[in-house]
This record gives C-alpha cells, sequence and structure tokens, in this order.
C-alpha cells in the first residue's frame, strides 16, 4: 500500500487518514446494523415466520445480558476456546516440522504430495465415527477434528515458505559450519516466519468452521453446543447472540494474526 | 524429449507410491483397530472392504448419482460466489472509502461459521437445493473476494493512470487491465474456496435432500456400514483431490507473468 | 376483490371499504357499524358471522377473536408496507411462506421407525384413498431442520418428539397442535454387553446418551435413574461424578453405537432401529424396553399448525388427513412385516437400513428376551416393541408435562415451571379429528396398547420401573 509510505512522511495527513477511516469503520458497521436491524424488522413483521424474530438485531442484543449474566456466555467461550486452542497447537506441533521436511527434501515432497492432497480433500467432518470410535474422551475427539482440518493449511504454507528462501543462504551457512539446529533456528525459522503466520491465519479459519459442527458430539459446553441448544429451543436470539460471539472472537485472532504478518514482514518490502 | 518421458514417469510413480503409502498405513490403522475385541467389528472401516463397498455402488450407479448431485450443488455455489465476490472484491481492491466501510462487518461475517447459518437457510429458501447451495456459496464467497482484492492491491497503480491517460472507459479498465492482473490471485481464491465449499457440503447435504456425497455419507454412517462410508471418503477425496489438481493446473497457466 | 352476489348491482369496484369508510355506498348501508359487514357486507357467510375463508392475506384465529373479523387494518397495513418493500427485493419467493392453503399433504419425517404411519399413509395410498393428494414425504437428518422447515410451512403435517411442540407452543408461541399419536413404546436402553451393568443402580459413576433434551427417552430414563436412586446430572465427561450419579449427554444416534464400542459412553435410550443396530452391530445388549417401564407410552405425535386445524373450510381435508393416518396405523399392526419390508433399504428406502434391522426394531419381543431375560419384565401387558395407535390419552400428556419438570436438560425451562399439565391436555391436543377418524375405524382398538376393558379413550398411567 503506497499510501501509507507517503504518509509516513507526512504525519499530518497521516492522522488526516486515521481520522477518516476510523468514522467510515464506524459508518460501515451502522450500516451492516440497519441492514440486520431491517431484515430482522421482516421476519417478525411476516406472521408466518414471526415466530423466527429471535435472529433480528434488537432481541439479539437483548440477549446479551442474559447470557453475560447467567455466565453462559464465558463458560462457553473459555470451553470452546480450550478446544480451538489445543487443536491449533497440535495442528501447528505436527504442521510445521512436516512443512519444513516438505519444503526442503524434494523426495519427501514428491512422495507425500498425492497422499496429503488426497486426504487433505476429505471434509473433517467425515471423520467424526471414526474419531469417536478411536478417542474415549470427547474433548479429545473434537480436538483431533479441529487439528486435521487445521494442519494441511500450515503444511503447505511452511512448505511455500521455505520454498521461498534462497538456497544460497543454505550453502552459504553449511560453508560457514553451521549445524542442523543453528540453521534451523537461524536461517529457516527467521524466513519462513511470514509465510507460517499467514498459514495460522488461514488454519484459525477452517477451524472456526470446523468447530461448531464438531462440538455436536456428546458435550455440553461450548459455543457450537450452545449454539445448537439454542436451535433446539427455538431461542433465535440466544442463537444470533452466539454466532455473533463467534463472529467477534475469529475477528479478533484473526486480527492478532495479521498483526503477526505485519511484524514479520518488515524484509519482504510489501505489506 | 526423453527427459520429458523421465520426468512424466518420475512423477507417476511418485503419485502411485504416495497413495500406496497412504493405503499401507490405512490398513496398518484398521488392523491395529480390530485387535481391540470391542472395536473389532469396525474392521469394516479398512481398505478391503471399502474397495469392495466401492466397486458394489458403482455398479448400482449410487456414486454417479451422489457426485452428479454434489457436483450441481458446488457448481452452483461456487459460480455465485465467484459472481459475487469478484465484483466486490474488486471494488474493495479499488476503493479505499468501500474498504474501510466494508472491512468490519466483512471480517465479521467471515468468521461465522457456515453452518451458523443453517436455520436461516431453511427459513428463506423455498427449496433445499437452494439453502444448500446458499451455505455452499456464503462459505466461498469471502476466500475469493479477499484474494481478488489482495490481487488488485498488488497491480501497479500506474497502469490505472496511463490507462486513463489513454482514454480507457471503465468497461476496458476492468477487461483489459484489471482481469488479466488479477487472474492468477483470483485462481489462488477460487482454490481457497473449493476447499472451504467442499468441507461444507458434506455437512450441508444433511438438510431435505435424497442424493449427494453427504447424504450417502450420512446413510451410511446411520446404518453403521463403515465399509459404505470409507468407500464414500475415498470418493470425496478423489474427487476433491481432481477438483484441487484443476485449479492448480489453471493458476499454473495464469502465472507465467509472475515469474 | 369483490365477487358478485346474487345478482347483485352494486360496482364491481376493487376497493376494500375499510373502517372508517363514508362513500356513498357503505353510509347507506344497514349494519355499518358492524366490523364484519364493514369489510364485505354482501357476502352472507360473513353477515352470518363466520371468518371469511377467502381472505388470501390472513386468516388468524387471534385476531377474529379480538377484532370480529379476520384480517386486521394492522395486517393490511403490514402488507402494504411489505409489498412496497417487498418489490425492492430480488425475489419474491424467499420466505417460504404459505400464501393460499395447499391441500397437497407435505410430510417431513426423521429416519426412525417412529414415523412409519405417516411413510405408510402415503406409501400404501391412503391419503390418496380419503381424496387427498400427497407430496412423497422428505427425510430431515435432525429435529432442528424439521422443526425450522414446519416453522416455516415447508410441511404441513410432521411427527415430534412429545416434548417439542410443548415448548414450540408455550415458551415460543408457536401455534402447533397434537393432533394425534404417531405410535406408542418403540424406545429402549441399550448397554455394552461387556460394561456390567445389570440394572439401572448400575450407571453410578457412568455415562449415558439421549438424542435429544425434549424427548421422552431422557424423561424416561431419567424417571428410571432416579427410581433406582442414581441422580442424573449435566457434567463435563472428565468430571467426578458420585457413586449415585450418572452423568447426561447428547448424542445424535448414529454416534451412539461407535461410542458404546469406544467406551466413551456406557449406555444410551433412543428410538428404534438404533437399538436394534446396537444389537446387531455394536455388541448392546437390550437392558429395558421402555415400552415395558411405562405402559403404551407417547413417543412420536403427529403435529399439524393450528390455523389447519381451526379453519372450518379446511376441516374435512384434516379429517380425511387422520382418517388416512389411523388406517395407515391398523394397516400397520397387521402387517409388521411387510411394512418392515417395505420401508427398509431392500423395499421402497424410506429408512436407510437393511430389513433385518427393522423388522427387529418393529417386530423382536419374545418374552424370555434373547441376550437379557429383565429386558421385559412385565410379561402381562402385552406390549410390542412398537405399537400403533393414534389416540392421545390425556393421562399420559398430563404425565409428560409434569414429569418434564423434574428432569434435568439444559436450557431455559422458567415456562416449565408455570405450565398446568391439566391445561396442557386440553389447550395443545386437538381431539377432534383424531376421535372422529377412530370412531370410523373400530379395528384401532385391536391394537395391544390399547385398554382392552372400559372406555378404550381414557386410561390410568401406569409406570412400572
Amino acid at each position: 500500500m503506497s499510501a501509507t509510505a507517503t504518509n509516513a512522511t507526512n504525519p499530518r495527513a497521516a492522522a488526516q487518514a486515521a481520522a477518516r477511516s476510523a468514522v467510515n469503520w464506524v459508518v460501515g458497521m451502522a450500516i451492516f446494523l440497519a441492514l440486520w436491524w431491517l431484515g430482522g424488522y421482516f421476519i417478525g413483521a411476516n406472521p408466518k415466520t414471526a415466530s423466527f424474530a429471535g435472529f433480528g438485531l434488537i432481541p439479539t442484543l437483548e440477549a446479551f445480558p442474559a447470557l453475560w449474566q447467567s455466565g453462559k456466555l464465558q463458560a462457553a467461550t473459555l470451553a470452546s476456546g480450550e478446544r480451538l486452542g489445543a487443536g491449533m497447537a497440535l495442528a501447528i506441533a505436527i504442521g510445521l516440522p512436516i512443512g519444513i521436511i516438505v519444503g526442503r527434501s524434494k523426495f519427501f515432497r514428491d512422495l507425500s504430495n498425492s497422499g496429503f492432497q488426497f486426504v487433505r480433500m476429505i471434509s473433517p467432518l467425515s471423520w467424526t465415527p471414526i474419531a469417536v470410535l478411536v478417542f474415549s474422551s470427547w474433548d479429545g475427539s473434537i480436538i483431533f477434528l479441529v487439528a486435521i482440518a487445521a494442519v494441511w493449511p500450515v503444511v503447505f504454507a511452511t512448505a511455500a515458505g521455505l520454498a521461498k528462501v534462497d538456497p544460497a543462504w543454505f550453502k552459504v551457512a553449511r560453508n560457514l559450519g553451521a549445524n542442523p539446529v543453528q540453521m534451523l533456528n537461524q536461517i529457516i525459522m527467521p524466513a519462513i516466519a511470514f509465510d507460517v503466520f499467514t498459514g495460522i491465519r488461514l488454519a484459525l479459519g477452517v477451524a472456526w468452521v470446523v468447530l461448531v459442527p464438531a462440538e455436536l458430539l456428546g458435550v455440553t459446553s461450548g459455543l457450537g453446543y450452545t449454539i445448537k441448544d439454542a436451535r433446539e429451543t427455538l431461542s433465535y436470539d440466544h442463537l444470533t447472540a452466539m454466532v455473533l460471539t463467534i463472529g467477534v472472537i475469529g475477528y479478533f485472532l484473526d486480527s492478532v494474526c495479521v498483526g503477526l504478518i505485519r511484524r514479520f514482514s518488515w524484509h519482504r518490502g510489501d505489506a | 524429449m526423453g527427459s520429458r518421458f523421465a520426468g512424466l514417469s518420475y512423477s507417476a510413480s511418485t503419485f502411485v507410491a504416495g497413495l500406496a503409502i497412504l493405503l499401507g498405513l490405512w490398513w496398518f490403522s484398521t488392523w491395529a483397530l480390530s485387535l481391540s475385541p470391542s472395536t473389532s467389528q469396525f474392521a469394516s472401516f479398512g481398505p478391503g472392504p471399502a474397495f469392495k463397498a466401492t466397486w458394489m455402488m458403482l455398479e448400482n450407479g449410487h456414486i454417479q448419482k451422489a457426485v452428479w448431485s454434489s457436483s450441481y450443488r458446488l457448481g452452483a455455489g461456487l459460480v455465485i460466489a465467484i459472481a459475487v465476490g469478484v465484483p466486490i472484491g474488486i471494488l474493495i481492491g479499488r476503493s479505499r472509502r468501500f474498504r474501510e466501510l466494508s472491512n468490519s462487518p466483512f471480517q465479521l461475517m467471515r468468521m461465522i461459521s457456515p453452518l451458523s447459518w443453517e436455520p436461516i437457510a431453511v427459513i428463506v429458501f423455498a427449496g433445499w437445493d437452494a439453502a444448500i447451495i446458499f451455505l455452499v456459496a456464503i462459505a466461498a464467497v469471502w476466500p475469493i473476494m479477499f484474494a481478488t482484492a489482495a490481487g488488485l492491491a498488488k497491480v501497479d497503480p500506474s497502469w490505472f493512470k496511463v490507462a486513463r491517460n489513454l482514454g480507457a472507459s471503465p468497461r476496458q479498465m476492468v477487461t483489459e487491465i484489471i482481469i488479466p492482473a488479477i487472474a492468477f490471485d483470483v485462481l489462488t481464491g477460487i482454490r481457497l474456496a473449493l476447499g472451504v465449499a467442499w468441507m461444507v457440503l458434506v455437512p450441508a447435504e444433511f438438510l431435505g435432500v435424497r442424493s449427494g456425497l453427504g447424504y450417502t455419507i450420512e446413510d451410511a454412517r446411520e446404518s453403521l456400514e463403515y465399509d459404505h462410508l470409507m468407500a464414500m471418503l475415498v470418493v470425496i477425496g478423489a474427487m476433491g483431490y481432481a477438483l484441487d489438481s484443476a485449479c492448480l493446473t489453471l493458476i499454473k497457466r495464469y502465472s507465467w507473468h509472475k515469474q | 376483490m369483490r365477487r358478485r352476489r346474487n345478482g347483485s348491482e352494486e360496482s364491481q369496484s376493487p376497493l376494500v371499504h375499510v373502517y372508517g369508510c363514508h362513500c356513498s355506498s357503505c353510509e347507506s348501508m344497514p349494519g355499518r357499524d358492524d366490523p364484519i359487514t364493514r369489510l364485505f357486507p354482501r357476502d352472507p357467510e360473513v353477515l352470518e358471522g363466520k371468518p371469511d375463508p377467502r381472505l388470501a392475506l390472513n386468516h388468524d384465529e387471534r385476531f377474529s377473536a379480538i377484532l370480529g373479523t379476520g384480517v386486521s387494518r394492522r395486517d393490511l397495513l403490514r402488507a402494504g408496507s411489505l409489498a412496497a418493500l417487498g418489490s425492492l427485493m430480488p425475489t419474491g419467493a424467499t420466505f417460504a411462506q404459505e400464501k393460499k392453503f395447499d391441500p397437497t399433504v407435505r410430510i417431513g419425517y426423521l429416519p426412525i421407525t417412529d414415523a412409519a404411519a405417516l411413510l405408510v399413509a402415503h406409501e400404501m395410498g391412503f391419503f390418496k384413498k380419503n381424496g387427498i393428494e400427497s407430496a412423497p414425504p422428505t427425510l430431515i437428518r435432525g429435529w432442528s431442520p424439521l422443526v425450522e422447515a414446519f416453522a416455516s410451512h415447508r410441511f404441513n403435517l410432521a411427527h415430534m418428539l412429545i416434548p417439542i411442540p410443548i415448548w414450540m407452543r408455550y415458551n415460543n408461541k408457536f401455534p402447533i397442535k397434537i393432533t394425534a399419536w404417531n405410535h406408542t413404546n418403540g424406545s429402549g436402553i441399550i448397554v455394552h454387553k461387556d460394561a456390567g451393568i445389570n440394572t439401572p443402580k448400575d450407571f453410578g459413576g457412568k455415562q449415558f446418551a439421549v438424542p435429544f433434551w425434549y424427548s421422552i427417552h431422557n424423561i424416561i430414563s431419567q424417571k428410571i435413574m432416579r427410581d433406582a436412586g442414581i441422580t442424573p446430572v449435566i457434567k463435563p465427561q472428565d468430571a467426578k461424578l458420585a457413586p449415585n450419579e450418572c452423568n447426561f449427554i447428547v448424542l445424535q444416534p448414529p454416534d451412539m453405537p461407535p461410542a458404546l464400542a469406544a467406551k466413551s459412553i456406557h449406555g444410551y435410550c433412543v428410538a428404534e432401529p438404533f437399538n436394534a443396530l446396537g444389537e446387531l452391530r455394536a455388541s448392546g445388549k437390550m437392558l429395558r424396553m421402555t415400552g415395558d417401564v411405562w405402559k403404551g407410552h407417547p413417543c412420536c405425535v403427529v403435529v399439524m399448525h393450528e390455523a389447519d386445524t381451526q379453519d372450518p373450510a379446511r376441516a374435512q381435508w384434516a379429517q380425511s388427513v387422520h382418517n388416512a393416518i389411523v388406517e395407515a396405523q391398523i394397516h400397520l399392526f397387521e402387517n409388521r412385516e411387510a411394512m418392515a419390508d417395505m420401508l427398509s433399504k431392500d423395499g421402497k428406502n424410506y429408512l436407510p437400513f437393511p430389513k433385518e434391522v427393522v423388522r427387529r426394531a418393529m417386530m423382536l419381543y419374545q418374552i424370555p428376551y434373547p441376550g437379557n431375560p429383565d429386558a421385559i419384565k412385565n410379561k402381562d401387558w402385552g406390549a410390542d416393541r412398537i405399537n400403533f395407535q393414534g389416540w392421545p390419552y390425556r393421562s399420559a400428556t398430563e404425565l409428560v408435562v409434569s414429569d418434564l419438570k423434574r428432569t434435568v436438560i439444559t436450557g431455559d425451562a422458567a415456562f416449565l415451571a408455570k405450565l398446568e399439565p391439566k391445561f396442557v391436555a386440553d389447550d395443545l391436543v386437538n381431539y377432534t379429528f383424531i376421535k372422529n377418524a377412530l370412531d370410523r375405524n373400530p379395528k384401532w382398538k385391536n391394537d395391544r396398547s390399547v385398554p382392552s376393558t372400559g372406555d378404550p379413550f381414557t386410561r390410568k398411567e401406569i409406570v412400572s420401573l
């Protein structure tokens, strides 16, 4: 974004741009909320769908205090957060090393490619019966489903990052007598940080998609479970409130990822 | 000429070898599962029963029917996602005001699990196919939108100035400048969208339809016919792999100018 | 919008003369201030006091009672504004709404044997015999989408677990009515053969699965446990359980047999044919048939929209529907094996299970029960694995409501505390159509879960744990 480069030299223009973007943020959200309110009004006004009025903006907002006070929101967020975190950690712990191997060794890459691509394209939720059979703990099954969805973006982004590294660096490092551990720490990790975080960002997006249906499995806590419960009691205001919560949390986590990506992209020259 | 042949046979043999390794791992894990007496009935997860079931289902046409129905829904959903996502992505890329206005609401909506839209899909759409296509589209539109925007951001703004100076109309700007420049990124976005849409299709097909890959999987799951289930997983994996490779080929074709 | 009535010669004005109209024809009319005549002063039926069934806009009982007319001014305003805004929307086919009464029966069902009566009524032509068109029933994979589709009028006839309409009507104020029972019995408790559970007391400290909190399976399982001194709780899987607590979770029926095999749960209670599947395919043992605990208990009920049950123009339609259902139920219990085969995957594939499974689910009720003689304790009750009779006994409805209050669930159940069982039995259930249908088909009494002595329409609930 070349605009930011010029603004760096002109603080007044930068402040104006920041103010303008803040105003636009507010206006954008306002339009979004207005459209939502309109949709809810339509649903409520039609007597045939009036029982679904809970989807509208006002009932949803009104549901938040009740959910907060009863502690449901916090408990659900905590439970889901734990599962998501564990799943992501597992995906990174497995995906990163495999991605590095895939990036470094052409032989491994060629051999594993067809197998990986095949398994990657199987919808994670199809693994449910296997997850139930293999894991005696429900949390384990859910974490497994999240991890199996999230590992692929990590693997391939890491490999892609490694592919962008100039092979001359490895030659130089080897000439200077670096051992494999030092190569890993000093060369590989800093070079691929940008791509790894991009991969983590994608993995997070996928993990969120999978978490909600995965939490249908035998647990009685979590955002996905609370959404299911609300749906079953036709409490659509609670449902939309929980869905909104997921959106907000996901947005927040995604912004954190973007921030990390920006921090590690200093050497890229572009943003 | 000889080296090209050698190259092709190398990639063919690694392709086969990779799948063979996968098959071996699959067989091994099922065998391990069958050792425990209480889970031994679930040995039907193994490759042998699965391939038998695949053959049987091919013979009685189940697989073909399921593939056809699911492809239709996937295709329709992707087409809608492209038709909506690319223009909006271009708008995001070109207009800073629009980007700042729409960024937060879009990011918020993007992070909502597509399957949470299910109740709304059921209520709003009169047909089940339409509801499923809606779910696929709403999952697929975000990667396309943002990839398009990202592609546009990489376009050198001076090109637009030059084009405007040369008197290009907006339509010409779109077809001559924007589309070729962003083709690479749009196709990457479509590839990502395909991955997400594929993931969403299977649970989305739990709604009131009587055909499709997700439907057949759920049928197999409900009657505990795990060999049929694994057969469907094989089909899904193969089909997804084929579609993804097609996208990859298209991307490579449009990336000549990136080198 | 006006219709010619008996050669009257007023103008064929397309306008509706609403309240406050002071045009010359309204001024000169007798009974001008009567709300009904103001709308359609020439229509003799409306003059008689009947609500106008041909009003395409909205027939709403609530408004009829309050304002004396089937159409309220608010509705006209709403319709007008909706039309104006609706013209801005891309297509008008959004919001699958009921525009006019469509006499085709549209059924939604879940792939469990509970749906048999509705499926048989369609497949064996009982609807057609009674002069009703029926569309092929739609398979739905979960209760929530079925409820949503029914609530948005995609279906006008469905089967639901009996607590669901209670929720819909009293918690969400949705105008739904129970009009008949689909079947009785048809559920059981399955445990793993080697889990060492032989009586309900053995569930202490264990995990138990039900398909849905608002289900008879949950109600009866918790009843059985409470009677054996076990307290049902809802806690995380790894929470410490007291020796007399049993942890309840919700699982989708297809996940129950694998979970049983993986020992993540120790038992489950669900509708057929998942009990049969558990027995045949997952080393399951039938601990107790629910029909052996609560004699002839309800499980799934037939539901319709309230408007369909109260609109006098649709009464004939609703009656024919119920005649068909009763005939289907009689056909079912007279031809179990043939119907089991028809419903199965080897037949018309309404239920995607092989015929051995469906046959077992609908027929196996040997005494002593193979594999566990304690599965059927009340040998003289004369029950079957699943029975098909449609009369919604008041006493059963009342017992369901009072039991629901004691059943542990998540979700907001505050409205339950104020619910009177007797009120629900009067308000939620419509007895008219099913009574007429049963009177026309006396063979219904041959089903073994109908009391054979005394009045077949009343009974005392017998629960023997």
